[in-house]
C-alpha cells in the first residue's frame, strides 16, 4: 500500500503504551498513581487546541489525529476466535504535505516538550534523545495504510490556507458587488485583487489551525 | 384502491383527531390552545376522566347526513396531550416513563443549542409560561389542550365549558398563565386564527405565503386517496404509495421495517404519537421592508421574489415547478380564469382539467430542476420537503425519496394574532406550529437542525433556510437564487442574492408533547397502566 499520493503523505502509526502504572511516590498531592493510558489520555483530552496546536506548530499539517486504541472489538457471536491486544497503543495519523522526515523533524524541533509529555508512555520512547532518534522511532511503529484526508489535495499547506481564504473573500465579493455597473465591478475588483495580495501565500490568508475570522 | 380508502385499516376511534385531520381544512379556522397544570395526581385523573368522552377522535366525518346518518362534522373539536412532566405529576409507572424517547423528556427548551432558538428566540425571551417550564418545576406546563371551531364565539362557549369544568377540580388542575396576548395582554390561552379575507378564512400566513400544502399521506389516514399523489412516498416508476403508518403513529410499522421506539406497555404507545408545539412570531414589516428594498434589484416581479424565497408563490400557492417566472405565471392564471369560466358554463371537461392541474399543487418533484432554476436549491419547500432531489446520483437509493420519507413533517399550525392589532414586528403574530410524528429527533430536530439551519446535504456550505432560519444580518447570510440560463450563452444572467438576511421568524415558546390515544388515556386516569 502507498503511503503517497502525489506530494501528500498519509502517516499511519501505532506506538505500543507501557503495560502498568507510572512509577511515582504516593503522597497528598499526588495521592494516587495513575496507569501510563491514563496519564496520556489526560494529557491528549487537554492538549492546545486549533492555532495552539502542536499540529498547527508543524508546518503542513492537513489533518492529525492521536487517539487511544485500546482494544480490539467484535460483533459477532460466541463461535469466533478472538484476538485481543497485548497492550494499548497510541495511534497518531497525521496526513501532510511533503516527504515524512523533515515533517517528523519540524513537529520534533516545533513541539519538542509537548511531543516528550505524550509519547514518554510509550514503550521504548526513553531512548529517543533527538529529532533522529524521533524519526527512527516512528518508523519503527509506521504501518502502511492509504488513509488519505479527503478534505485537501497535495499542494503545500499555505497555498491551500490562500486558496480557501481568496474563495471565501471572492464570495464576499460577489455579494457586494449585486447590481453594480461593469465600470464598478471592474474598479472594486482592481481594490479586492490588492487587498487579497494573490501573489503573496502567506498574508493576508487563514493561519493553520485557524477556526474563526478575527474582529 | 378504491378511491376513498388505503388498505390499511387504523382503529380511527381510538386516534385523537388532530393526528389524522387538519382541522382548518375542514372548516374549523379557528382555535384555542390553553395549558394546565396538575397539582394533585388523583383530581387530575379526575378531570381528564370526565374530558376523554369530549375528545375528538379521527372517525370519518361523512360530507352531510343526508341519508340519516349520525356521524356529522361537530361544531367544535377537542384534544389533549402531555408534557413529559406531565406524565410525571400523573404518576405513570417509572419503567414507562424510562421508555419514552430522550428528546421528549428532555422537552423543547433543553433542546433549543439544536433548534436553533438562540439570540432573540434563545429560551429567555420566550412568552413567561415557557421561561420557567421544566420539569420538577411546580408551575410547569403540564398539558396542552386544544379547541378548533368553526368561528370564534364557538371558541368561547366551549372554553367556557372547559373552564367550568377546570373550576370543579381546581385543588388539582389549573389553567396556566403566562401566554402574552395583543397589547401587552398576559392570558391563560393562546388564539389562532386563519387569516381572514372579505370575510373568508384563507390558507395565508401573516408574511402573506399561502401554507400549509402538501402534508403528508399515510396508510390507514382516512383521507381520499385522491389527495395521495405528491404526499405519499415517490416510488421509482414516478407514482405514489402512501407512507408507513410508523412514521406518525406509534405501535405501527415505519419506513424502516421496524415499530418505532416508544414505552411499555404497548397499549400506552400504541395509536399515540408525538407533537412538537412551537409559537413562532412574525416580524412583519422587516419582512416586507425586505422584500421591497431587495425587489429593486430584482428581475421579476415581488411575488416572484417571495416565490424564489419559499418555493411557492405567494398569492395562490402554485410551485415554481409550475410556473417558474412571471410570464409562466400570468399564463397558469390565465389558464385557471378560463377554466373557471368554462366551468361554470357546465363544461365538464375543464373541471377535470382544473382538478389535473390542481393537483400539481402538490404532486411534483425536482427532477428536471436539479440546478434550481426553476424552484431555488436553498427555497424553503426544497429544504423541508426535498422530495427526490437529494438522489444525486441515480438509483442510488431504492426510491428516489428514501432519505426524506423518514423525515416527514405532519404540519398541524395556524397563524396567530393580526385581528385586533394591527400587524407589527413588535405586535403578537405569527404561526403556531405544530409538527406531528413518532420521533421528534428523527424527523422535526432534523429537519430543522440539518435542512433548516444548515445546507450541507443542498451543497449550499452555511445557508439557511431564507424565511425560516436563524440568521444574524450578516453579508453572508444568504439565499441563492439561481437562473436557468447556460452559462457563457447570450441569454446567460447571473445568480441573484438575497444577502443580509435577518431573522424574520423568532421563537417565543413551546415544548414536546405525547398525544395518547383514547386506551391510554383511559388507562392514564384509571391509573391501571402495567409495564411488567
Amino acid at each position: 500500500m502507498a503511503n503517497t499520493s502525489g506530494r501528500a503523505y498519509a502517516l499511519t502509526t501505532l506506538c505500543p503504551i507501557i503495560n502498568g502504572q507510572v512509577s511515582r511516590i504516593n503522597s497528598l498531592s499526588k495521592p494516587r498513581s495513575e496507569s501510563h493510558d491514563k496519564e496520556i489520555r489526560r494529557i491528549l483530552q487537554t492538549l492546545p487546541l486549533n492555532e495552539n496546536s502542536i499540529f498547527a506548530n508543524a508546518d503542513n499539517t492537513y489533518f492529525a489525529r492521536l487517539f487511544i486504541l485500546n482494544d480490539v472489538f467484535f460483533q459477532q457471536g460466541n463461535d469466533y476466535k478472538r484476538d485481543q491486544l497485548k497492550s494499548k497503543y497510541l495511534c497518531f495519523n497525521s496526513n501532510f504535505h511533503g516527504k515524512l522526515e523533515p515533517y517528523l523533524t519540524t513537529l520534533w524541533n516545533n513541539n519538542e516538550d509537548q511531543v516528550r509529555e505524550i509519547w514518554q508512555h510509550c514503550v521504548a520512547f526513553d531512548q529517543v534523545r533527538n529529532d533522529n532518534d524521533f524519526i527512527t522511532y516512528i518508523r519503527s511503529c509506521q504501518i502502511d495504510t492509504t488513509l488519505f484526508f479527503d478534505g485537501s489535495n497535495d499542494e503545500p499547506l499555505a497555498e491551500q490556507l490562500k486558496a480557501l481564504y481568496v474563495k471565501q473573500m471572492f464570495s464576499e465579493f460577489v455579494l457586494t458587488q449585486q447590481g453594480n455597473s461593469s465600470a464598478d465591478i471592474k474598479q472594486a475588483f482592481k481594490y479586492f485583487l490588492q487587498r487579497v495580495q494573490l501573489n503573496n501565500i502567506t498574508s493576508p490568508s487563514w493561519k493553520p489551525g485557524q477556526t474563526e475570522v478575527a474582529i | 384502491m378504491t378511491d376513498q380508502q388505503t388498505s390499511k385499516q387504523l382503529d380511527l376511534y381510538d386516534i385523537q383527531g388532530n393526528i389524522c385531520k387538519g382541522y382548518g381544512r375542514y372548516g374549523f379556522p379557528k382555535a384555542r390552545y390553553c395549558f394546565l397544570n396538575f397539582k394533585h395526581s388523583y383530581s387530575a385523573k379526575d378531570f381528564l376522566s370526565k374530558l376523554i368522552g369530549k375528545l375528538t377522535t379521527a372517525e370519518t366525518w361523512p360530507e352531510s347526513d343526508q341519508n340519516g346518518h349520525h356521524k356529522i362534522k361537530p361544531n367544535s373539536t377537542l384534544n389533549l396531550a402531555f408534557t413529559y412532566a406531565g406524565l410525571v405529576a400523573l404518576n405513570l409507572p417509572e419503567r414507562s416513563l424510562k421508555g419514552f424517547p430522550v428528546d421528549f423528556t428532555m422537552g423543547m427548551k433543553a433542546r433549543s443549542e439544536l433548534l436553533g432558538d438562540t439570540g432573540v428566540s434563545a429560551p429567555d425571551k420566550w412568552d413567561p409560561i415557557w421561561q420557567d417550564n421544566k420539569e420538577g418545576q411546580e408551575g410547569g406546563v403540564h398539558a396542552w389542550i386544544s379547541i378548533n371551531a368553526r368561528d370564534q364565539d364557538t371558541i368561547e362557549y366551549e372554553y367556557n365549558a372547559l373552564e367550568d369544568l377546570i373550576t370543579q377540580y381546581s385543588d388539582g388542575v389549573r389553567l396556566l398563565p403566562g401566554i402574552k396576548g395583543p397589547s401587552g395582554t398576559n392570558l391563560r390561552y393562546q388564539d389562532a386564527s386563519a387569516v381572514f379575507e372579505n370575510g373568508k378564512p384563507t390558507a395565508k400566513e401573516h408574511f402573506g405565503f399561502t401554507d400549509g400544502i402538501g402534508n403528508p399521506y399515510f396508510d390507514g389516514c382516512g383521507n381520499a386517496i385522491s389527495r395521495l399523489p405528491g404526499r405519499g412516498k415517490l416510488m421509482r416508476d414516478g407514482s405514489w404509495q402512501p407512507l408507513a403508518t410508523g412514521e406518525f403513529i406509534l405501535g405501527h410499522i415505519d419506513e424502516a421495517q421496524e415499530y418505532p421506539p416508544a414505552p411499555e406497555p404497548k397499549l400506552l404507545s400504541r395509536n399515540g404519537t408525538f407533537m412538537v408545539f412551537r409559537k413562532l412570531h412574525e416580524n412583519v414589516d422587516l419582512f416586507s421592508n425586505y422584500i421591497d428594498n431587495l425587489a429593486k434589484d430584482f428581475a421579476g416581479s415581488r411575488d416572484l421574489l417571495m416565490a424564489k424565497m419559499s418555493g411557492r408563490w405567494p398569492d395562490n400557492g402554485a410551485p415554481l415547478t409550475l410556473a417558474a417566472s412571471d410570464e409562466e405565471k400570468a399564463c397558469l392564471d390565465a389558464r385557471m380564469i378560463d377554466l373557471e369560466q368554462r366551468i361554470n358554463k357546465g363544461d365538464e371537461s375543464a373541471l377535470a382539467e382544473r382538478k389535473a392541474i390542481r393537483s400539481k399543487w402538490s404532486d411534483f418533484s425536482y427532477h428536471d430542476d436539479k440546478s434550481g432554476g426553476k424552484c431555488p436549491l436553498g427555497a424553503h419547500i426544497r429544504r423541508t420537503n426535498t422530495r427526490g432531489s437529494l438522489e444525486t446520483e441515480a438509483n442510488a437509493f431504492d426510491r428516489p425519496g428514501a432519505l426524506v420519507d423518514r423525515r416527514r413533517l405532519m404540519r398541524r399550525g395556524l397563524p396567530y394574532g393580526g385581528i385586533n392589532e394591527a400587524t407589527s414586528d413588535s405586535g403578537e403574530q405569527g404561526i403556531i406550529f405544530m409538527s406531528i410524528g413518532a420521533s421528534i429527533e428523527r424527523q422535526f430536530e432534523f429537519v430543522q437542525q440539518q435542512w433548516v439551519n444548515y445546507s450541507n446535504d443542498f451543497k449550499l456550505g452555511n445557508d439557511k433556510d431564507p424565511l425560516i432560519g436563524s440568521h444574524n444580518g450578516q453579508l453572508v447570510d444568504k439565499h441563492i437564487i439561481q437562473t436557468n440560463a447556460v452559462a457563457n450563452s447570450e441569454t446567460a444572467t447571473p445568480p441573484f442574492f438575497c444577502t443580509q438576511l435577518p431573522r424574520f421568524v423568532e421563537t417565543r415558546g413551546g415544548d414536546y408533547f405525547f398525544i395518547p390515544s383514547i386506551t391510554a388515556l383511559r388507562m392514564i386516569t384509571e391509573g391501571n397502566i402495567d409495564p411488567s
